[in-house]
């Protein structure tokens, strides 16, 4: 069996929970590469998360598709270096309410909900580690929740520009409009005059 | 004949059912006048070819679940048979959303005309979850060897791999049929009165 790459895994761990190389080398052993074209469904609205993935190359994205009008609403975009899958779907083992894409072709590892389950059951710090990473996707949401019911669409936008301008070359800006829940047009003539 | 790795077989298969679900998500937020609508005299609306593959569903999903109960031990390879193999080329719609060899459907999967749109839909998504769920644990089994009676006669049996690739191409294949019937439907309805068919 061809050994699996966990370098970028192992960097991006250490940025964030850096563990004992022993709980280290138990973590990365459970990680298997995975591939797909763009526009794949990894995940569909009603299925349970069964994956936890770290993207290695690619751009995903979770929407909401809802059943009165014809809205679907942008929830996150993943790239490298991040953790990707539905992290409400994957973390409680209840049906997810939305869908999960690859936007462009993808490269990841992945690992189970099972095999990550046993390694917290077993190692209270691997435990601590998706904790944090799960309190640092909490944060991020509720900040979200106040920009979406607080901000206008030209401060969403500087906001969203500010914390992270490289979107702007990576994500297609009907997206990105979707996210932030303006028209696209809006997001276009903001792109045309606001100033950063 | 092509072969295939088990485990991206089912992958690529449990994807294709992920995309009916998502097209079956878009057909719930449309208007359900549209959806009952028959796109020509005689011909199916979008809830009747939904009720026609639910008819399927609820003979295959039984035979899958049936049949997978058959003890064996999962394998890397799957060799598709060759009518298998041969109904899923027939079947399946080509890349670019066309079908080329028409066919009758039997008489005992034709849908009534009397339905009700959002039962219909429901029950669409759940029998597709359920074969996400199937074919997820068709991983533990060996798909070559075990095999699946099918709906024509209880005497023919295919290849588990290959009724799943059967089973998701005829879906597919309705599919077409069904954004055919709503870009019908939305064509003519978009008809302004002075250039109605009765002019």
């Amino acid at each position: 069996m061809i050994p699996v790459d966990t370098t970028s895994l192992r960097q991006f761990i250490n940025s964030v929970y850096p563990l004992q190389e022993a709980e280290m080398e138990k973590l990365l052993e459970v990680w298997q590469p995975f591939s797909c074209k763009r526009k794949t469904i990894l995940t569909a609205a009603g299925e349970t998360e069964r994956h936890l993935y770290f993207v290695i190359e690619g751009i995903q994205r979770a929407f909401y598709m809802g059943s009165q009008d014809r809205q679907e609403a942008t929830i996150v975009f993943t790239y490298p270096p991040s953790f990707s899958g539905v992290a409400d779907s994957f973390l409680t083992q209840t049906p997810s309410k939305y869908f999960l894409e690859t936007l462009t072709s993808s490269n990841f590892l992945r690992t189970t909900y099972r095999q990550l389950d046993q390694l917290m059951n077993k190692y209270p710090t691997i435990q601590r580690m998706v904790l944090q990473l799960s309190a640092g996707a909490l944060k991020g949401v509720l900040e979200r929740q106040i920009e979406l019911q607080c901000f206008s669409a030209e401060e969403k936008f500087k906001t969203l520009l500010t914390r992270s301008p490289h979107v702007l070359q990576i994500i297609p800006h009907k997206y990105l409009a979707s996210y932030l829940g303006i028209d696209a047009t809006t997001f276009s003539k903001l792109l045309g005059s606001v100033r950063l | 004949m092509p072969k295939y790795k088990c485990v991206e077989l089912l992958e690529s298969l449990q994807n294709d059912v992920r995309e009916l679900i998502l097209a079956a998500n878009h057909l719930k937020s449309t208007d359900p006048g549209i959806l009952l609508q028959e796109p020509a005299p005689g011909k199916w609306s979008v809830i009747q070819v939904l009720e026609h593959l639910n008819s399927y569903g609820r003979y295959y999903l039984l035979a899958f679940e049936r049949s997978m109960n058959k003890q064996t031990e999962a394998v890397e390879y799957f060799k598709p048979g060759w009518f298998g193999n041969y109904f899923t080329k027939l079947m399946k719609p080509g890349e670019n959303g066309t079908i080329t060899h028409k066919m009758q459907s039997p008489r005992d999967h034709r849908p009534s005309k009397y339905l009700d749109a959002f039962p219909v839909l429901n029950t669409f998504l759940e029998q597709q979850h359920y074969l996400l769920e199937l074919l997820e644990l068709a991983n533990l089994k060996d798909i070559g060897a075990i095999r699946t009676p099918i709906s024509i006669s209880r005497f023919i049996k295919l290849k588990l791999g290959d009724t799943f690739r059967f089973f998701i191409a005829h879906e597919q294949r309705h599919f077409v049929q069904i954004n055919n019937a709503i870009a019908i439907i939305k064509g003519v309805t978009g008809i302004s009165p002075a250039t109605h068919p009765a002019m």
